[in-house]
């Protein structure tokens, strides 16, 4: 659906509103600051990522898993579905979506099992991952309900490389700008804006980090709104002052037992 | 920390909120709440069961197809399904209102329009009645609209960059008296995907896609990607077939089945009908992956009296008709050279008369029956099904054997099955009531004011989904 992004659901109905998405979050900011709340959405998009590259699934798939995820909690407290539970999900409906072909659900179980073990028991400890095929089944369907059918997602991997051949051919900003929309997926922008517009604040930065004062021009000389892309840029920059500073391996464990998490049903 | 994990390393966490579950659960509505469509049973496809719906509550009369997903849960096709047809919107492609998810059962319900007619049973009509050397009256322009509107739709996927790949006539709709009476719907769209960024060989997928009949030869020949130009050669196979209610490339299939893209009797029935491509006509063709085998099992003398033109002309049509020539640069061999939705809606037949009519009806009253209600006895439908397809060709070598899958009710063997049964509209199968209805329905729809309607729905869908 490449050359329809305007009538698509992912413009009509997912690019979201900042206040709505701070309004619908204020539950889970009660308990948790927008930094922690951050930094678990981090955690939980590395999860992904992790199991997207286990699973040998192309970034743009990757991504859509991200999107969805992010969806997702836009309109749902972090308490509704455990998130360690919502991530392979997401990987599992975008792998089905995009059309990589399906993941077997024994493999996708033995990958969560195999990622969470090896590469999170920064997080887990010793914890297994304690979800089977069933419960990935079940919220699957919540998850189809929540994003109410819309499933294309368009990402800015697309516009990014017609911008960059547009320029001229510039592998070394290619490859920035390309890790750096890599990175947005850990900020709110993929539910705030459009895609191109995302591509374009990931040159920006880009072109800022290799010194290319000379795309200045060509970025001016675009009929975008500067003002969103600017506020892009922000929230990515905002990104990796965060990192800085952060040290995920001592603080997740902290994080994650502060966060809300489902509550069972009463006991009778 | 984390001690929501330590604590009970045995027991699985709690993966959902108790309020969150039961929020969701009284909120959602379920299909057999909303609509009555008990014993309406009217297709019956490979990935689904099909019923005609009316709603419950009676807001509107109108009809609605419910189509539920084989098999339960999200199958591969099923989300492509959803995915597609939820960013689709174009008057000639099917529209999808809404989904509903049963939780309890895990079936998967899609919710159309209901469209009366299908290229399927029009041509099966058109050729009972040849057989019986009775004739039906159409519009002249029938054919032609049909073939313009099928184009349009087509058009419309190709340039958002859907392959529709499993055109055939079951899956082209056509919608009965309303307010888009006589309009071509394309549906079907389990097959259909991206091809923008292809993330595999396509071929790797879904061995088999296009029925064989409307499969264009280089698919035949191992074409490794699918391609716009395999959609046209569909169309073009539809086309004559509305032209001569004959399937151009009807041929016998005993392994419907195979994961292998070469099939030699069906590349024969081409050959036979267009003649051997000759060098100059598609260059190309010896890179085909089944080159080779083609050069091993085919002579090219044995087809040297065969031609479309010849083929065409035995069936009534002139070899220089605006029909023809057109017919001709869709049914290209070579791939390349095959013409775009595009410049074939620009063709000239277009522009002579008669032209193409949005109802394709043209206003005439419609001669074809409505759809009939099939038992709702899946467990000895499906295992006859079954069987049948296994018998098929040692029975009736001239059985439409690909439509028994497509359209396992409607074959000769199945015909006492058949029977009409009261549904929540009555009278549907009688003419006189059904004309009867169509004024209702007219009465309604004026009421409502089409324009108006249809944004309505569109809300509608965007409120629901
Ligand atoms: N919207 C509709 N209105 C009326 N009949 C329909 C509709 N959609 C499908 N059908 C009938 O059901 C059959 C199967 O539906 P289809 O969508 O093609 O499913 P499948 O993937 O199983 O082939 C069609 O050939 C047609 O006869
Ligand atoms: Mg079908």
């Amino acid at each position: 659906m490449a050359g329809n992004f305007w009538q698509s659901s992912h413009h009509q109905q997912w690019i979201l509103d900042k206040q709505d998405l701070v309004r619908d979050r204020q539950h889970d900011l009660n308990i948790l600051t927008e930094e922690e709340y951050q930094k678990i959405f981090n955690f939980f998009a590395s999860i992904i990522q992790v199991l997207g590259e286990q699973l040998k699934l192309r970034q743009q798939v990757i991504a859509t898993a991200t999107v969805y995820f992010k969806r997702f909690y836009a309109r749902n407290s972090l308490k509704c579905i455990d998130p360690l539970l919502l991530s392979p999900t997401c990987v599992f409906l975008a792998s089905k979506v995009e059309e990589f072909g399906v993941i077997s659900n024994s493999r996708l179980i033995t990958t969560c099992q195999t990622v969470i073990k090896n590469k999170f028991s920064y997080a887990y400890g010793q914890q297994e991952f304690p979800y089977r095929t069933n419960h990935i089944l079940e919220c699957e369907f919540y998850l189809l309900e929540n994003l109410d059918c819309c499933l294309i997602v368009y990402q800015p991997y697309r516009p990014l490389l017609l911008f960059v051949q547009d320029i001229g051919p510039d592998e070394q900003l290619l490859t920035y700008a390309w890790r750096i929309v890599n990175d947005s997926l850990r900020t709110d922008v993929s539910l705030l804006f459009p895609p191109y517009q995302i591509a374009i604040g990931a040159m920006h930065i880009a072109c800022v980090m290799l010194g290319k004062e000379n795309l200045k021009p060509w970025l001016a000389e675009l009929n975008v709104d500067m003002d969103k892309i600017q506020e892009i840029v922000r929230s990515i920059i905002n990104l990796y002052e965060m990192w800085k500073s952060y040290d995920e391996k001592k603080e997740i464990q902290g994080l994650l037992g502060k966060m809300p998490k489902p509550k069972p049903a009463p006991q009778r | 920390m984390a001690d929501n994990f330590q604590n009970n390393k045995t027991m699985a966490p709690v993966m959902m909120d108790y309020d969150f579950k039961i929020k969701t659960q009284n909120e959602r509505s379920k299909v057999e709440d909303l609509f009555d469509f008990e014993g309406c049973k009217v297709g019956r496809g490979t990935y689904g069961h099909v019923y005609k719906a009316r709603r419950k509550d009676g807001s509107d009369t109108k009809d609605y197809a419910l189509k539920q997903i084989e098999g339960t849960g999200l199958s591969m096709s099923a989300c492509r399904e959803i995915a597609l047809l939820r960013e689709l919107k174009h008057s000639n492609v099917i529209n999808l209102i809404r989904v509903f998810l049963s939780h309890t059962d895990r079936k998967v319900w899609l919710l159309f329009d209901y469209a009366e007619h299908d290229l399927w049973h029009i041509i099966k009509f058109h050729r009972a009645a040849k057989a019986n050397k009775k004739s039906v009256m159409v519009p002249k322009g029938m054919v032609k609209s049909l073939l313009y509107q099928i184009l349009d739709g087509i058009h419309y996927l190709h340039s958002n960059w859907v392959l529709h790949r499993d055109l055939k006539p079951a899956n082209i709709l056509v919608m009965g008296e309303g307010p888009e009476r006589g309009r071509v719907k394309i549906a079907d769209m389990g097959f259909a995907r991206l091809f923008n960024a292809p993330l595999k060989p396509l071929a790797d997928l879904d061995p088999v896609v296009v029925t064989f009949w409307y499969r264009a030869p280089e698919l035949l020949l191992g074409a490794r990607h699918y391609t716009k130009a395999i959609d046209i050669w569909a169309i073009g196979c539809i086309f004559a077939e509305l032209l001569t209610s004959e399937p151009i490339f009807h041929c016998r299939q005993e392994d419907i089945k195979t994961s292998n893209p070469y099939h030699h009797d069906q590349l024969d029935r081409i050959f036979n009908v267009m003649g051997f491509p000759q060098e100059k006509d598609w260059e190309d063709i010896r890179k085909m992956p089944e080159h080779a085998t083609l050069v091993k099992d085919f002579k090219r003398s044995n087809y040297q009296n065969c031609s479309l033109s010849k083929y065409m002309d035995r069936h009534k049509i002139k070899p220089d008709s605006k029909a023809f020539s057109l017919l001709q640069r869709l049914l290209l061999m070579d791939p390349n050279r095959r013409i775009t939705s595009e410049q074939a809606m620009q063709d000239p037949y277009f522009t002579e008369d008669p032209l193409p009519t949005q109802d394709v009806f043209a206003g005439c009253p419609i001669p074809y029956p409505k759809r009939e209600f099939l038992t709702d006895d899946d467990q000895e439908d499906k295992s006859e099904s079954k069987a049948r397809q296994n018998q098929q060709q040692q029975q009736n070598p001239n059985t439409q054997q690909n439509q028994v899958q497509a359209n396992s009710h409607d074959h000769g063997a199945n015909n006492a099955k058949r029977m009409r049964m009261p549904g929540p509209n009555q009278g549907q199968s009688n003419q006189g009531n059904g004309q009867q209805e169509f004024h209702q329905q007219q009465q309604m729809m004026f009421g409502a004011q089409q324009q108006g309607a249809n944004s309505q729905q569109q809300a509608n869908f965007q409120q629901r989904f």
